[in-house]
């Protein structure tokens, strides 16, 4: 494996120095942006989709897609902001596409294959259960209810990222609670 | 649900001013979300050759030509300073052209009731403005009956404010199209004149194109 990036200057140098230099035509620069959001992004993906074939795929595309659009970054300080859009966008399609063709068991299949074997079979069913609630919401809802409530943003941070409104983000919030309270017995 | 319990889990109401049944709702909100977190899939690091791939991918992409280059920097909007002297006299010289006998074009009319999008270019195509706002969109497309429906047309968004914009060629007649945002989401046009069902559940934009002169 190589990578340019060996001079400690270049990983100093902010994005907005990265965005101007790749497009500018230094194309491995953009390596850089890949590795201080590549964790960011990856995570949100997996929490979108539960997989993390997916997520992985779905991450490579968003930082694709990021650099044959780069030029349209209006904030280049804001370079990971503006990705996370990408990546945010990407999940809530593909995840509309896969609605028609998965079944819920999708999500809970991974936390099987993901939990410790020894764990309690009653407490692993239950995190199957609340995330196959989750995947019963539209993609917006859970979007919005996995950045308020799983990674504890606020609404004013999730609008940054998502183009939508504190508004629209409340009430996505509020109809995904109402969808997801009939799961409420299983902790009263 | 009631609007205080969802109040408290945004944070804008103490459970203390909850009654008895609230607080016990809100205290098993608080215990199943707790349950989401603590099962959420770890957030660990992406994979080890998510870099490489990404790198490997992109230096795979054409690089932009001397020629693409020019073109951008032809198409790139840019401010342009007219003395009113100098505008005073072009907007002169056009209505000479216009007024003069035998040479003014009629005006262009709509077709099915629907203004006329297009301005007069040649008797074969007339090249129509397309705009949609998508702030966010990676890519925007526009496919109508004039492409087969094919995405073919690619709208641009060189300031990066949003506004996806692109001229396209369009003969004469009545046509449906709509938005592909994102390679995905296809799109109906909020400022169409006109719309029309297109048997799925979806409307498509109507625009109506009048021949050249």
């Amino acid at each position: 494996m190589t990578s340019g990036l060996t001079a400690v200057t270049r990983a100093e140098r902010t994005d907005a120095q990265v965005v101007r230099d790749v497009l500018s035509g230094d194309r491995d620069a953009y390596r850089l942006l890949v590795r201080r959001y590549g964790d960011t992004l990856h995570a949100h993906a997996l929490r979108m989709t539960g997989s993390h074939d997916e997520a992985a795929d779905l991450t490579q595309r968003a930082f694709v897609k990021g650099f044959r659009k780069l030029r349209s970054c209006r904030e280049p300080e804001r370079v990971g902001a503006w990705l996370f859009r990408i990546v945010s966008n990407l999940c809530r399609d593909h995840l509309r596409s896969r609605k028609s063709e998965v079944s819920l068991t999708h999500v809970g299949g991974y936390l099987r294959a993901a939990s410790d074997p020894e764990a309690d079979a009653d407490a692993a069913e239950v995190r199957r259960k609340v995330w196959a609630a989750l995947d019963t919401l539209t993609p917006e809802q859970k979007e919005a209810f996995v950045l308020k409530h799983v990674e504890g943003r606020s609404y004013e941070e999730i609008a940054a990222v998502t183009d939508a409104s504190v508004t629209s983000l409340r009430m996505r919030v509020h109809r995904a609670r109402d969808a997801l309270r009939g799961l409420l017995e299983e902790y009263a | 649900m009631k609007d205080d319990i969802h109040r408290h889990l945004d944070g804008e109401l103490d459970a203390e001013a909850l009654g008895a049944e609230g607080r016990s709702e809100v205290d098993a909100w608080a215990r199943m979300l707790e349950a989401f977190r603590v099962s959420a899939p770890p957030t660990g690091s992406a994979p080890a050759w998510l870099e490489e791939r990404v790198m490997s991918e992109i230096g795979a992409l054409p690089t932009e030509g001397p020629l693409r280059r020019a073109w951008r920097w032809l198409v790139r909007p840019a401010p342009v300073r007219v003395s009113p002297l100098a505008a005073g006299l072009v907007a002169a010289g056009l209505a000479l052209v216009v007024l003069l006998p035998g040479r003014g074009a009629p005006p262009a009319s709509g077709v099915d009731g629907v203004p006329v999008a297009g301005g007069p270019t040649d008797a074969a195509v007339v090249y129509v403005q397309f705009v949609l706002e998508a702030p966010g969109a990676t890519t925007v497309a526009v496919a109508g009956d004039f492409s087969d429906w094919e995405p073919s047309f690619m709208l641009d968004d060189p300031d990066g404010d949003g506004v996806w914009t692109g001229r396209v060629p369009v003969r004469p007649g009545v046509h449906t199209y709509m938005f592909l945002v994102d390679e995905a989401q296809w799109r109906t046009d909020p400022n169409a004149d006109r719309y029309r069902d297109d048997g799925f559940g979806n409307q498509n934009a109507v625009l109506a194109v009048a021949a050249g002169v």
